[in-house]
């Protein structure tokens, strides 16, 4: 598989400035743009990593630059929340899609482990629902308190949930104004900073779990924002990550994005 | 113990229908309940989810945010903003284990004075119910 990626890269190369790729180095695996010539032996495919920031990153740095990224699904995903945001710019990149392998879609409880532009690999079977979230609903509210007091109590408030997700780019980060989050208290005040970013997902999660990943304390994020997910699709019918033409549904009028629930405000 | 439970409940109401609507009430003398904090903001849809969240963080029992009708905003569209914004935080309340019932979106208009001073009294009587929110977040 990682073979025919290589191939298509060098193929694809004599069009573009350069592809977004991991590369193996003997310090080990970082992003790294690939430009005609370069040794595509040391191209790779995993640990998975959030490349559709690194291209939102050169994108703007360049306004003219044309990338081609190979692309999980998450990192498809991710871009299409990106690009209808103005953080990519879709004429100037050529995604080169594959798909993960059945362990990693268990592991990441992906619906969805492959892009819509798959060109190399077979989708696999999804992975399950993560079980706390199939079974969410049926917890009393001290039960789900409890479970995220124990959790929360070990944010050492790092921001590497925000630092690594694709979808954050704010330029004034709402978690780091004083007005909402007091500064100088660890763990940050229950529930509000981890609130705030929650809501802020709500559009825009493409459940790709880097969140998750990146957090030293191990606190089940993608718990919160895979209910958040499930919850937009009732609101309004909107899954990120899946229509390029899609509005953001929480920023435009109700005949774009219609309400799917009714008795609200009455 | 003795001393009875009085919540405290901040309204956030839109300057162009509920302000207006609640100054009417006051005007008419229709009694509303002094439990009520009120803050003006412009639109309803300028209620940020950090404000909510503020509030119950600054000692709010209960989060009333209020504006217009929908096809009467002052805007034309912030409302529509509000009424999906506000269920989906309920919901993130629910799940995060405050009762949802303490976030409450309620449209009411300038000349809807006497429905101001029912949905506020009704939403206070209904958070005195549920009791102190720090009982909640605390235990």
């Amino acid at each position: 598989m990682i073979e025919e990626l290589r191939r298509i890269v060098e193929e694809r190369l004599s069009a573009l400035d350069g592809v977004v790729a991991l590369r193996r180095t003997p310090e080990g695996v970082a992003p790294f743009v690939f430009r005609k010539g370069d040794d595509l032996s040391e191209l790779e495919i995993a640990p998975k990593y959030p490349l559709m920031t690194v291209v939102s990153r050169l994108h703007k740095a360049f306004p003219d630059i044309r990338l081609g990224v190979v692309a999980r699904g998450c990192d498809e995903r991710a871009y299409i929340e990106m690009a209808k945001r103005n953080q990519i710019d879709p004429a100037r990149l050529s995604i080169i899609g594959f798909a993960c392998t059945a362990e990693e879609a268990q592991e990441c409880y992906c619906a969805t482990p492959y892009p819509q532009q798959l060109l190399v690999g077979t989708p696999p079977p999804p992975g399950p629902v993560n079980p706390i979230v199939a079974e969410y609903d049926a917890l009393p509210l001290a039960e789900r308190r409890a479970f995220w007091k124990r959790h929360f109590s070990r944010c050492i408030k790092c921001y590497g949930c925000r630092n690594i997700c694709p979808e954050c780019f704010c330029e004034a980060c709402a978690m780091e104004d004083a007005a909402w989050v007091e500064p100088g208290l660890l763990a940050p005040p229950f529930p509000v900073f981890h609130l705030i970013r929650a809501m802020h997902m709500a559009s825009r999660c493409i459940a790709c779990r880097e969140c998750e990943h990146a957090c030293p304390a191990h606190i089940p994020l993608t718990v919160l924002y895979d209910l958040m997910r499930r919850d937009m699709e009732t609101l309004v019918g909107y899954l990120p990550g899946t229509d390029i033409s899609a509005p953001p549904p929480l920023s435009v009028k109700l005949d774009q994005a219609p309400l799917r629930m009714s008795g609200v405000g009455e | 113990m003795g001393v009875e439970f009085e919540p405290r409940v901040i309204a956030f109401m839109c300057n162009w229908c509920t302000y207006a609507g609640a100054d009417n009430a006051g005007v008419a003398r229709i009694p509303s309940p002094a439990n009520i904090l009120p803050i003006r903001v412009m639109c309803s849809g300028r209620v940020s989810p950090e404000m909510v969240l503020r509030a119950f963080r600054a000692g709010a029992d209960g989060v009333l945010v209020m504006g217009c009708h929908l096809g009467d905003c002052h805007y034309d569209s912030g409302n529509h903003r509000t009424i999906k914004r506000i269920p989906l935080l309920r919901n993130l309340l629910s799940y995060a284990g405050i009762n949802p019932e303490r976030l409450e979106l309620v449209w009411v208009s300038a000349s809807e004075a006497p429905r101001f001073a029912q949905v506020t009294t009704a939403f206070v009587e209904k958070i005195r119910q549920l009791g102190p929110l720090s009982q909640e977040v605390t235990e």
